[in-house]
């Protein structure tokens, strides 16, 4: 397999494709969420609330997913020593997708403060690809 | 024996330092050099599914292991990386890199 005669590829990659990793993925999830609270608000159809309920369970869930890969997955050892506050911030915005958040109510406010920290961890993302 | 071998870069998790198509001289035979880049064997992926024949940087000894060793990439945006995988054996590096030999022009 090596030889001094012929070259053998030798792989520099991630197990995915490089660049699957994206917090838009959450953040489409989070307006999704919000999206859904101000249709609430212009609707007493109880059908469409109980709808709108299940989707909104299961698009805040998708956050946190989202959002904990990025964690897990992405996210590594000197990027949480570069950016110390990443642990919290991630906390935090699954909280706000969670049963205390966006879960729990239908409250287009708690909806924008979870964008609000989607988009920090965005931001800290996005330095890390340019490092 | 020592025995040298040409490898080809593919992927940028060693970027800065070997980019997409750079041809390295590499040397089989030698025992891992802490900070040098080597050729290596990942293990399996979680589907049980071989990884590719990779070239990573060894830091040194796995801290809870010393007979494995430590897998790091130049890159810290991207590649597969001891935190992912754990260290490998000895028998899982390869070859050590001795150097550049020839980089693609652009």
């Amino acid at each position: 397999m090596l030889s001094p005669f012929r070259i053998t590829d030798v792989s520099a990659h991630c197990d995915l494709p490089c660049g699957v990793y994206d917090p838009a993925q959450a953040r489409i999830e989070a307006e999704s969420v919000k999206m859904i609270c101000q249709k609430v608000a212009d609707n007493d159809d109880p059908d469409f609330r109980t709808r709108a309920t299940i989707i909104k369970e299961q698009r805040s869930e998708l956050v946190k997913h989202h959002l904990w890969v990025l964690w897990t997955d992405y996210f590594k050892p000197p990027h949480f020593e570069k950016y110390p506050q990443l642990h919290v911030l991630v906390n935090e915005a699954t909280k706000l997708a969670g049963a205390a958040g966006t879960k729990g109510e239908f409250d287009e406010a708690k909806a924008d403060e979870l964008l609000a920290k989607i988009e920090e961890i965005s931001t800290i993302f996005w330095e890390t690809k340019k490092g | 024996m020592i025995v040298p071998a040409l490898v080809r870069v593919r992927g940028r998790s060693m970027l800065p330092t070997y980019r997409e198509g750079d041809v390295l001289l590499v040397l089989r035979g030698l025992a891992p050099r802490p900070g040098r880049a080597h050729v290596v064997d990942l293990p399996p992926d979680a589907h049980g599914r071989p990884r590719p024949l990779a070239v990573k940087r060894v830091t040194g000894p796995d801290p809870d292991d010393p007979t494995r060793w430590w897998l790091d990439t130049d890159n810290p945006g991207e590649g597969v990386t001891s935190f992912d995988v754990g260290s490998v054996p000895r028998s899982a590096v390869r070859a050590v890199v001795l150097g550049l030999v020839r980089r693609p022009l652009g």
